[in-house]
């Protein structure tokens, strides 16, 4: 306790040689010992401005106390970093699990924060999202026979995305690849792979650490997001690339900077220590309210991705080890993941299986549909000729397209020239309730991709 | 040796004896082969050295009792110089109170054991007959590659087997049903009453394992290994030694124009496209050849000489994950005499002396291994090869090799000090049926599990490349995808004692892998 004391700047000596009837007044228990001190001649000793501030500076010792340290999986439930500062932008109290952490649902409405998502912009805490630290003298042969891709091209500061197959070359995830160092790198999936990559790494020099709860994620997207960067101190912000990373410094606070998102639109990704997660936020939100910068919780995500037409992996589709057969797990092909395949870069995990997988018909597509009907609707059967030709694996109604959105997983059969998809809802009003058949349309390539993503510079306005 | 040559059409990684049966194969066919060894000697655990100057003993297993008359006579190995000090050599239970015990279905060895048990006699009749039809339900698989998992060749195999077992009567099927997945010490619990007995044959069930003898699976690996003896020569020693058996397999190689060189680790397997092309020494030398066996471990050969980065992720972590531990030590004496066993027949000092007085003894062991503690009993398998073979030993003087079971991979403690306290131990046991025997000791050597894996390659001290275990045989050996010798690199085969049939002194690895690379180039 008395080392503790010590770190208290203007504080009375804790002195070592006071009489044993002092000894409680230094207890954490007895704050008041500390903030009222023990010898009144010190405090004179001092000007009387001086004292008054020690006073107010002088914190609860009990904040200098070491945290006990909480079992490992002691928690199922989880809370990011970003936990005060997402309730505090909270008019709802509504929540959902991602990860096992507790997230957002919606923050005040869906409407108003996809309005500020796709006029002005949104920023939300993704956190929740898990990720790898893989470095070592072979980290570039670990990933080149890793991940499906060529990751051979990817330069320091560079990120890409990409999908890694088990023996079979059935997706086991999919993911986001950093290139933080020559040797070190960074893997942000949506799920966790610490087992598959560690079976991976046998016969490597690379070490792989889960640094999920180590780092903390903020997600800025929107039209105006390099704006706001800029605004916030980010120094030619507008000069990054997408896909391209870089470190700022904000603050005080070294941030590190992706062009990346899952928005369909321009957006960055902010990794920070979880320490300074916080005043981040804060430091964004003062700079970006003014411009319409709002949070966003998981259900804009959720609605924003589907935009995209992204794939979410545990939703659209299963990973390999958590499909219960064959059927149900996919190839890089049936998901329209091909472009995240090279088959020629040399020998990574399933690739044999894949050369094969990729003549041979794919069993399932998984293709973005869209269902024209003005109000959000409720189904999972996609239907063909009397038949069920698919299934929706994620929905959503799109306010600015007004039309309802899915990602489905189609029968080959649902592809086939001519062939008239449709969904059956059930609509309620009131107490009555109708049945409909609704149409659907297979859309090629993301519903919203919008041109400011690809933009080098990013709009950023006028230099601040 | 002069190599006027570095390409080949086939090389031949490890110079063990599947290595060199799978050349002198691929020589017999009429490929250009160059076999390499990393040691200076051939053999790896075969090998027949000094212990002490003039005293000569099998450094690593002491008997051939599974070699395959076919490979014996295909490769004509008496021709090249094998010879046999004693065949048919008879396997005798050593009773520590009174009256060993000749393990034979013969009369007269029956009799031995009808004076202590009438009952154990008629039923060891019965079991070495049932044993025997289990294991001829499985001889016909150890001498074919097994078949694939998920394909026409396992529809095909269940097939035979259900073929085969309904030729079996009722009570033989019945039987195969109740002692397949169960543990040899059940069994033997079951059908015998006389300790030593039980001990002995459960012993001769579990050498070179870590299974204990109530683990469940014992009775398959035993019938497992009674298979492999019934295609083999019968227990045997080859005159000087195991070394000598090698010889004879080098000679023959060779004969067939089998180029070797010890010496000459390989660094790494050259692939080009995915196909095999060669192998680089560590020295740096470059040998070409469309075909590369490989009789090294297969976790060796794939993660260490191909690269892991040349094999998906799934086949890697399969590899190293299979389980490769050994628990059986060698210990070798050099001897100013022949020490005297009591109640031992002068006529039965050749014989394989088997030291295990009951169940309990060796089950006792077995759960002191598990603590990393070695046996207050050693169970052990004792030959003095001297006696059939004077070569070994300077006139009237003689060599004695111990197989030590249970013998921990890391001691509690570690092994430093623990060395000279398992040597007192087994001594003193020994010294229980011969007391003079310390008397008699000049020199000796120990070789721990890690001592083997050290000097020989073998992973956990494993002498067969991986446990002998229900999970790890047939289609599922080393793993499934490369139970059939080939991998997924063209022209790269797995010939070792890792693969189908596993562990023992027969080369039918070497000869079911050089069958299946021949095979293939012959359609490619």
């Amino acid at each position: 306790m008395s080392d503790d004391a010590e770190t208290i700047p203007l504080g009375p000596e804790p002195a070592a040689d006071a009489p044993a009837v002092d000894a409680p007044a230094a207890d954490a228990s007895v704050p008041e010992g500390l903030i009222a001190p023990a010898e009144p001649a010190s405090e004179d000793a001092r000007p009387a401005g001086m004292a008054a501030f020690a006073d107010t500076v002088r914190a609860d010792p009990a904040l200098f106390e070491h945290a006990p340290v909480e079992p490992p999986f002691a928690r199922h439930v989880l809370t990011s970093p970003l936990h005060m500062n997402v309730a505090m932008e909270s008019r709802t109290n509504l929540w959902t699990h991602w990860n096992g952490y507790t997230a957002a649902d919606i923050l005040t409405n869906i409407e108003d924060e996809y309005r500020a998502l796709r006029h002005a912009a949104a920023i939300s805490d993704i956190s929740p999202l898990v990720k790898y630290r893989i470095s070592g003298r072979e980290a570039l042969a670990y990933l080149t026979r890793l991940v499906a891709d060529n990751p051979a091209g990817l330069s320091v500061d560079d990120a890409a995305p990409v999908v890694f197959c088990e023996d079979r070359g059935f997706v086991v995830g999919d993911g986001l690849l950093f290139r933080l160092g020559e040797e070190e790198y960074r893997l942000v999936t949506e799920e966790t792979h610490l087992g598959w990559l560690l079976d991976s790494a046998i016969g490597f020099a690379v070490q792989v650490d889960d640094v999920s709860s180590t780092l903390a994620g903020l997600s800025l997207q929107g039209p105006l997001s390099a704006r706001i960067l800029a605004l916030a101190g980010f120094a030619d912000i507008e000069t990054l690339r997408p896909y391209a990373a870089r470190w700022f410094q904000v603050a005080a606070m070294p941030v590190y900077v992706s062009r990346t998102g899952s928005s369909g639109d321009l957006g960055y990704e902010l990794w920070v220590d979880p320490e300074d997660a916080q005043p981040v936020w804060a430091h964004l939100l003062t700079h970006g309210a003014p411009l319409g910068l709002a949070a966003g919780g998981f259900a804009l995500r959720e609605l924003a991705r589907i935009e995209a037409g992204i794939a979410r992996a545990g939703r659209d589709y299963l990973g390999a080890f958590s499909a219960v057969d064959d059927d149900s797990a996919s190839t890089p092909y049936e998901l329209g993941l091909a472009a995240l395949v090279d088959l020629d870069h040399g020998h990574f995990t399933g690739r044999d299986a894949l050369r094969a997988a990729k003549a041979a018909p794919p069993r399932h597509i998984l293709a973005t549909l869209a269902i024209d009907w003005r109000e959000p609707l409720n189904f999972t059967g996609i239907h063909a000729g009397g038949l069920v030709a698919g299934i929706a694996t994620s929905t959503a109604f799109s306010p600015s397209l007004e039309t309802n959105l899915a990602l489905a997983m189609l029968k080959p059969s649902a592809l086939a020239k001519g062939a008239m998809l449709h969904i059956e809802a059930e609509v309620r009003r009131g107490f009555e309730l109708r049945r409909l058949k609704v149409p659907a349309r297979i859309v090629a390539g993301p519903v919203l991709s919008l041109p400011a993503r690809h933009l080098v510079p990013a709009p950023a306005g006028p230099k601040p | 040796m002069l190599l006027p040559d570095r390409s080949f059409d086939a090389i031949v990684i490890g110079g063990g004896h599947n290595g060199l049966v799978a050349a002198a194969y691929l020589g017999k066919a009429g490929r250009r082969v160059l076999l390499l060894e990393a040691s200076p000697n051939l053999g790896g655990p075969l090998a027949t050295a000094e212990i002490t100057p003039d005293y000569r003993v099998s450094t690593g297993a002491h008997l051939i009792d599974m070699l395959p008359r076919r490979v014996e006579k295909d490769l004509k190995l008496a021709k090249h110089g094998l010879r046999y000090a004693a065949r048919y050599v008879p396997t005798i239970a050593l009773n520590p109170t009174n009256g060993h015990l000749v393990l034979s279905r013969r009369k007269r060895d029956l009799e031995l054991l009808r004076k202590k048990s009438p009952r154990d006699a008629d039923a060891y009749l019965a079991f070495t007959k049932r044993m025997r039809s289990h294991a001829a339900l499985l001889s016909p698989f150890l001498d074919e590659t097994p078949f694939a998992l998920g394909g026409e060749g396992a529809r095909a195999a269940f097939r035979k087997i259900v073929w085969r077992s309904q030729r079996l009567n009722a009570a033989s099927r019945e039987a195969l049903l109740h002692d397949l997945p169960g543990s040899i010490g059940d069994l033997l619990d079951d059908t015998f009453e006389t300790s030593i007995l039980k001990g002995a044959l459960a012993l001769e069930a579990l050498l070179g394992t870590v299974a204990g003898p109530f683990d469940a699976g014992t009775v398959l690996r035993s019938i497992y290994r009674k298979a492999q003896r019934l295609a083999g020569i019968g227990t045997s020693m080859p005159e000087g030694g195991m070394g000598a058996f090698i010889d004879a397999l080098a000679a023959a190689a060779m004969d067939m124009g089998v180029a070797i060189r010890t010496s000459s680790p390989v660094a790494r397997i050259l692939v080009e496209d995915d196909i095999a092309v060669g192998v680089e020494t560590a020295a740096g030398e470059i040998f070409h050849a469309p075909l590369v066996l490989s009789s090294a471990h297969p976790r060796a050969t794939m993660i260490g000489l191909l690269g892991a980065n040349r094999i998906d992720a799934g086949l890697a972590a399969r590899l190293s994950r299979a389980s490769t531990r050994g628990a059986t030590a060698k210990l070798n004496l050099a001897l100013s005499g022949l020490p005297t066993i009591q109640g031992l027949a002068p006529a039965e000092y050749g014989a394989r002396l088997i030291v295990a007085p009951s169940l309990a003894d060796v089950q006792e062991a077995y759960a002191q291994s598990k603590q990393g503690l070695f046996a207050s009993n050693p169970v052990m398998e004792v030959t003095i090869p001297s006696v059939a073979d004077p070569t070994l030993a300077p006139p009237s003087h003689h060599v004695m090799s111990i197989l030590i079971q249970y013998v921990p991979y890391e001691a509690a403690g570690g092994w430093a000090d623990s060395r000279d306290r398992l040597i007192d131990r087994v001594i003193e046991t020994l010294s229980i049926y011969a007391p003079d025997l310390k008397s008699r000791i000049i020199a000796g050597e120990l070789l721990l599990p890690a001592d083997l894996e050290r000097k020989f390659g073998l992973p956990g001290g494993d002498w067969h490349h991986g446990e002998l275990r229900a999970d790890q045989l047939l289609m599922h050996r080393p793993v499934p995808a490369l139970a059939q010798y080939r991998t997924p690199i063209a022209g790269l085969y797995l010939c070792g004692a890792g693969s189908h049939p596993g562990g023992g002194v027969t080369g039918m690895a070497g000869r079911l892998a050089a069958k299946a690379a021949l095979a293939e180039r012959r359609r490619a």
